[in-house]
């Protein structure tokens, strides 16, 4: 009697663990198919927080190139050449962040499904 | 200051010492004073709320594991499961960053990362831990980050002086951003709010117009606090962006 009743509180305890086990499983498959995604970076940027990140870029790649040209420059003694070539380096550098940073946005936010983008690159009519 | 009336928003950034040390120059000022005090804060209250380490999480605890999740899942996002030896060092960044600007938000309270020299230290650590990090574990191989592939050489001289140029800006524009974010709202803020008392100066028709800055001074507060939550965000979110370059060179 005393038995029977240990064995069917075991075969429940044993029912709940494989349970829980399962439950695990399921979480952490999960959990990994999660990790496994593309950069989900910046999806719940505020749209200022965006505008800050773009206009920072691109301020900062021109203010690092004008400065280091002037400081070549002076060491050099070929002033003003290289500032202005630094400069419009630095303005290449300032776009290339830019684009680069609406890449990452456009990535971690991609357009809902089924929504009109436009004609692509490749459907022009011949 | 003689003039109460007087509306002084930078007055807030004023940096004064609170004991000094000799005629060097050193002092223990109010920012250090803030500093201190946000890591206190943040030591205690993680210590605190995770010295149970019950399974079932009381508030505290709930909100420990919370942050560290938070930080967690950015640093695997965009770093990738080797960043998370950098994890540590984002979670206190990140903390630290959160902290001292929520710190700013209560009144009379110094606002440490409304100065560009605290938050250009803070880059500048974060890129001499990616520049040595990515030496250490690439070699020669880190200066990849500045040969993008699939360019023919002869564009080269071009395009690596435009990637150093790029790859340089990054401290600048990380530490202006939150240092700019953060000491627009301020004297924003403060410019407001000070508007009430200039506006309330002119009697009763004044104190009737004073009520739009008072509106305006209410939605800025709720706007700074998302702001001071978000550029800490945007702070750790870089960061692990520049360690996963640090880890994987190549673009």
């Amino acid at each position: 009697m005393r038995d029977a009743g240990g064995d069917g509180e075991e075969e429940r305890v044993r029912q709940q663990s494989r349970a829980l086990q399962e439950k695990i499983a399921r979480a952490q498959g999960r959990h990994m198919a999660e990790a496994g995604d593309v950069p989900q970076v910046g999806r719940d940027m505020t749209g200022m927080g965006r505008a800050m990140r773009l206009g920072t870029e691109f301020i900062a790649a021109i203010l690092v190139g004008a400065v280091a040209g002037y400081l070549l420059d002076q060491w050099l003694k070929t002033s003003p050449w290289i500032m202005l070539v630094m400069l419009l380096v630095g303005f290449a550098a300032g776009v290339l962040n830019v684009v680069r940073a609406a890449d990452q946005m456009n990535r971690a936010s991609p357009p809902p499904p089924g929504s009109d983008l436009g004609p692509g690159n490749d459907d022009e009519e011949a | 200051m003689a003039d109460p009336n007087k509306v002084d928003p930078i007055h807030q950034f004023l940096i004064s010492d609170i004991v000094s040390f000799g005629d060097g120059g050193f002092a223990f000022t109010n920012s250090s004073l803030f500093m201190v005090l946000t890591v206190g804060l943040i030591l205690t209250y993680l210590l605190v709320s995770t010295s149970r380490r019950a399974i079932v999480p009381n508030r505290a605890q709930l909100v420990s594991e919370m942050l560290y999740e938070f930080v967690a899942n950015m640093v695997r996002s965009s770093a990738g499961t080797a960043g998370m030896k950098f994890f540590p060092f984002v979670f206190s960044l990140f903390m630290f960053v959160l902290v001292a600007n929520m710190f700013g938000m209560i009144p009379f309270f110094f606002t440490i990362t409304s100065h560009i020299i605290i938050t250009f230290a803070l880059a500048i650590l974060v890129f001499a831990v990616v520049i040595i990090y990515g030496f250490w574990k690439n070699g020669p191989k880190f200066l990849k980050l500045f040969v993008p592939s699939g360019v023919p050489a002869y564009v080269l001289p071009i395009v690596v002086p435009i990637e150093v140029v790029s790859f340089l800006s990054r401290p600048i524009s990380l530490s202006v951003r939150l240092f700019a974010n953060i000491l627009a709202g301020h004297i924003t803020l403060k410019v407001f709010a000070g508007f009430i008392v200039t506006l309330g100066s002119l009697g009763f028709l004044g104190w009737l117009g004073a009520i739009l800055p008072l509106i305006m001074t209410v939605a800025i507060t709720a706007l700074e606090f998302l702001v001071a939550a978000l550029q800490a965000y945007v702070f750790a979110v870089l960061t692990s962006m520049y360690i996963n370059d640090a880890i994987h060179p190549s673009h």
